[in-house]
């Protein structure tokens, strides 16, 4: 199958879908996931395939062109299997809801703009592709309305001020090469100045960079995060953000190359070393501010930020190791924090629409089975050994010290012990603790909502015992960028500074625990009791008010809030409202009265007169 | 070798772990001018846990005083204790992950016997946690940038050719700051804002009775050896004593010698630690944090900054 009817199919079906809306909600619902699922099937067809289509349409002269090769395979299995996914959670999740049929038309057309992304073989059909992602996420965000909206403005406001940067960063290449063909581009900027290679490098950081949320620019994902429909949060935060790296990916490894990106600089002044301590804040601040949230999808999304800075520095650090941590960071971070997102989904959808953490708590009774999907992912987003945060995170880190980096090191480092304190505080206050009486006949999930819980859970234990799998792909694509090939094997890497072996530790842990278990099992037998048999020193257990869940973490709280401040949001806040003042000042021209107008020419005139008697220019 | 390493391991740790918690009692005691209990009392109450009636709050409950005593065993697996270290892989950073299992179950554990003061020994143990996290990380970035490795096997050994970590200048700097932070990582006075029991009664134990409470007490045993272990590993050479051992290289007394003053060595670093806290009253948990938040981490932060310099 060629890549162009699978674009044409995925756009065709997306619009398919708003129409058989219109006849039967079954028949829609059935055709979406069919359609997800056949897409997903039809690109893991496509594995260790490479070949090029060009489609001579005659836009401008351009062809347009789409390849197909390890990397772009590599996101677009990832970006179809959690659409699928999301699709099928949207199920349940949006029945009740309204304009359903358009929620269905976005989301499936947002899966088809990406993966048009990532098979684009030539940037401007890169960016037809990416401003049908842009708009089309606007409108998904927005689609709860209210708060949406404004949360929805933000990020369509700083995604179109990072598309004219990409836009004038295309053309600029345009003018000095001639060509916008990717594989035609490598290696040309070796040539140019290191001024204009910053130029570009600039223009195309600050473009992917709003996208993937990095600091300075990651004010929009926040509130854009919490808003959106929970199944669509998953997507977003999951994958669609990282289509930012895959740019990042493209422009530093792809169009300048490894020596490029690694030598743009003088001493201790270079551009990758930067890129790494921006990476280093994304991780540290963002990770702070996450724990002091009482919104479980804000938390989430502070996450979703932080994370983004372990990408950022592994690609930054330009070793084989560190390169291979970075993306497989990425898909790591697309299972765990979409699973988390789901899991708020149905949390949400169950207490009709509650993410307040402090009114929740004890839920794991009623839900053990989202229960295990929030701590397989909580495990994973901490990077717990056996899951597969652990792994691209232990990449980093050993690259990091490694290459005498230390600080850098301990900004990653400190940023997973934030995220434990922050993911258990998540934990507590949805699952643990004492369930408030309201929630007593609270349902579990639906099956359509566990599923993919439970796919996503297993994606993210089976990465983390067998890393080998991912890994393998993920070495021929830093091949592919020119890095040295890493000894990867099934149960992990090998090499002279430290091997790691997951089985090792796999089958540690569980020999240990099946021995733990069966003593534990022989020893005396307990009697259940449920949660108002409990101690209250000696007094009885006041119902619904016996739980600790409000400032969860006062005393650090309180010491840390004062430095947290998100300056870069309130700048930009007081930026918008500088703009809004200006052209407030500018309208206050248009007085409506004609005498006015006539004056502004006459005056206009004479002052054009004036220069033209005292210079003569005209 | 490795297969004997892998049982024996685990069992040297419970046994010292056990001898040092009933240990640090009776100088706790004799400090205080009282005769305290027989040092094999923790044995004992941990014998009789497991034949108490107990109650339990769920699957959970359960699930995660396994996982946490899991967790520490898997551990002790991983520290060089003398010569035998079972399991290598990783180094230091899978060392330094599998530690939160221990606390990381038992906080489920207690979180999920729905009581506010389990809840609030949780939430304490966290904070207490990252607050001695930064200056420890600074700490271990500080020798592996120094050694330039991340295998804790591998620092054991150089410092047998080039002499303790604690006695050369680049890194004593370091040391102190994990001998400062050693009883927050042990949760014993003026740490044990934890489990404080006339407050919070005993926190995330408070549920704990039965065999959850032998669990929780083995597992505790086994976090405070391997606090000790790895002090002794990363700072006092682990097994080496100046070269005395080496005209029996070769042969299995120096591996037997070699885990007796290992142990020794830990035991030295628990009593003057004792000694040194014994006096102290308990912190109140901001305090806490305050304290580790700025002197250990102050001085390990300069001892990263000499390590690099040095480079």
């Amino acid at each position: 199958m060629s890549l162009e009817l699978l674009l044409i199919i995925a756009f065709g079906s997306a619009f398919l879908t708003y129409f058989l809306g219109k006849i039967s909600k079954r028949i829609r619902d059935v055709f979406a996931v069919i359609i997800s699922l056949s897409i997903a099937v039809i690109i893991a067809f496509f594995y260790n395939n490479s070949f090029i289509e060009i489609l001579n349409i005659g836009f401008l002269d351009l062809p347009l062109i789409l390849r197909i090769n390890t990397f772009s395979w590599f996101f677009a299995i990832t970006i179809s299997i959690v659409g699928m996914l999301s699709i099928i959670f949207s199920l349940e999740y949006i029945k009740e809801k309204e304009r359903t049929d358009f929620y269905y038309l976005m989301m499936l057309l947002i899966n088809a703009s990406m993966i048009g992304i990532v098979f684009s073989g030539d940037l401007l059909s890169f960016c037809i592709f990416w401003e049908i992602m842009s708009w089309s996420t606007f409108l998904l965000i927005s689609y709860n309305r209210g708060a949406a909206i404004s949360a929805g403005m933000k990020y369509i406001i700083m995604s179109l001020a990072g598309s004219i940067a990409m836009l004038i960063g295309i053309l600029s290449l345009y003018s000095h090469y001639g060509t916008l063909i990717i594989e035609e581009l490598s290696g040309s900027l070796a040539f140019a100045s290191s001024t204009y290679t910053l130029f570009i490098f600039i223009l195309f950081f600050i473009a992917f960079g709003i996208k993937n949320a990095v600091w300075p620019f990651h004010t929009w994902l926040p509130p854009a995060h919490s808003e959106a429909p929970s199944p669509f949060s998953a997507v977003l935060s999951g994958i669609l953000v990282r289509m930012g790296m895959y740019g990042f990916l493209i422009i530093f490894y792809g169009i300048a190359g490894m020596n490029l990106f690694l030598n743009l600089g003088k001493g201790i002044i270079k551009f990758n070393y930067i890129l790494a301590w921006i990476g280093a804040i994304n991780i540290v601040i963002p990770t702070f501010i996450a724990m002091l949230q009482n919104d479980s999808k804000r938390l989430l999304a502070w996450h979703g930020v932080g994370q983004g800075g372990y990408m950022v520095l592994g690609i930054a650090t330009g070793t084989s190791l560190g390169v291979a941590g970075g993306i497989f960071h990425i898909v790591n971070h697309t299972s765990y924090i979409a699973l988390l997102f789901l899991v708020v989904g149905v949390i949400e959808y169950r207490t009709r629409g509650i993410r307040d953490l402090n009114s929740l708590g004890g839920l794991v009774k009623k839900m053990p089975v989202t229960f295990l999907g929030a701590l397989v992912g909580a495990c994973g987003l901490i990077g717990i050994p056996l899951t597969n945060g652990f792994v691209s995170k232990w990449l980093i880190y050993k690259t990091l010290i490694l290459n005498q980096h230390p600080f850098l090191a301990f900004a990653a480092l400190l940023g997973t012990w934030g995220t434990i304190l922050s993911l258990f505080k998540f934990l507590h206050n949805i699952f643990l603790g004492q369930l408030p009486e309201k929630y007593k006949n609270i349902k579990k999930a639906p099956f359509s909502m566990q599923f993919p819980l439970l796919i996503l859970s297993l994606i993210i234990i089976l990465f983390g015992v067998l890393p080998g799998i991912p890994l393998e792909i993920i070495n021929n694509i830093g091949i592919s960028f020119g890095l040295e090939s890493l000894n990867v094997n099934i149960w992990g890497i090998a090499s002279e500074t430290g091997t790691l072996n997951t089985i090792n530790i796999f089958a540690a842990i569980l020999a240990v625990g099946v021995i733990v278990w069966l003593i534990f099992n022989g020893a005396r037998q307990t009697t259940k009791v449920d949660q108002y048999d409990n101690y209250a020193a000696g007094s009885a257990i006041p119902e619904g008010k016996y739980n600790y869940t409000v400032s969860f973490y006062r005393p650090l709280d309180r010491m840390i809030r004062p430095y947290l401040k998100d300056f870069v949001d309130e700048f930009y806040l007081k930026l918008s409202e500088w703009t809004q003042i200006i052209c407030d000042s500018v309208r206050r021209i248009y007085t409506g009265y004609v005498g006015n107008y006539v004056m502004y020419i006459v005056l206009f005139m004479a002052f054009l007169i004036l220069i033209q008697l005292k210079w003569s220019v005209f | 070798m490795n297969i004997i390493a892998i049982f024996i391991s685990p069992l040297i740790a419970l046994i010292t772990g056990m001898f040092f918690l009933g240990i640090s009692r009776k100088i706790m005691a004799r400090l205080q001018w009282r005769y305290g209990p027989p040092v094999i009392q923790p044995v004992i109450d941990v014998i009789r846990s497991f034949s108490q009636m107990s109650i339990s709050h769920g699957s959970l409950f359960d699930f995660g005083i396994i996982l946490s005593l899991t967790g520490s065993f898997v551990l002790t697996l991983f520290l060089p204790i003398g010569e035998l270290c079972p399991l290598t892989s990783g180094g230091l950073l899978v060392i330094l992950y599998l530690m939160l299992l221990g606390p990381f179950g038992l906080a489920l554990s207690g979180a999920a016997a729905a009581n506010p003061n389990s809840s609030i020994g949780i939430s304490r143990k966290f904070l207490l946690s990252l607050a001695y996290e930064v200056p420890l990380l600074l700490v271990l970035l500080a020798v592996m940038t120094r050694y330039n490795t991340i295998s804790l096997v591998e620092i054991v050994k150089i410092q047998a050719s080039t002499g303790w970590a604690f006695g050369s200048w680049t890194l004593v700097l370091s040391g102190i700051a994990y001998f400062l932070i050693l009883p927050a990582i042990l949760g014993v006075r003026p740490f044990e804002v934890i489990k404080a029991s006339q407050e919070i009664s005993s926190g995330p134990i408070a549920e704990f009775g039965g065999k959850h409470l032998a669990f929780s007490t083995l597992q505790h045993a086994l976090h405070m050896f391997v606090g000790l272990a790895l002090f002794v590993d990363i700072f006092l050479g682990g097994w080496t004593l100046f070269g005395l051992l080496d005209f029996l290289s070769g042969t299995v007394w120096v591996v037997v010698l070699g885990i007796v003053i290992f142990l020794l060595k830990m035991l030295v670093v628990l009593v003057i630690g004792i000694f040194i806290n014994a006096v102290y009253p308990r912190y109140r948990i901001e305090q806490a944090m305050n304290y580790l938040l700025k002197w250990p981490t102050l001085i390990s932060f300069i001892g990263l900054i000499i390590v690099v310099l040095v480079k």
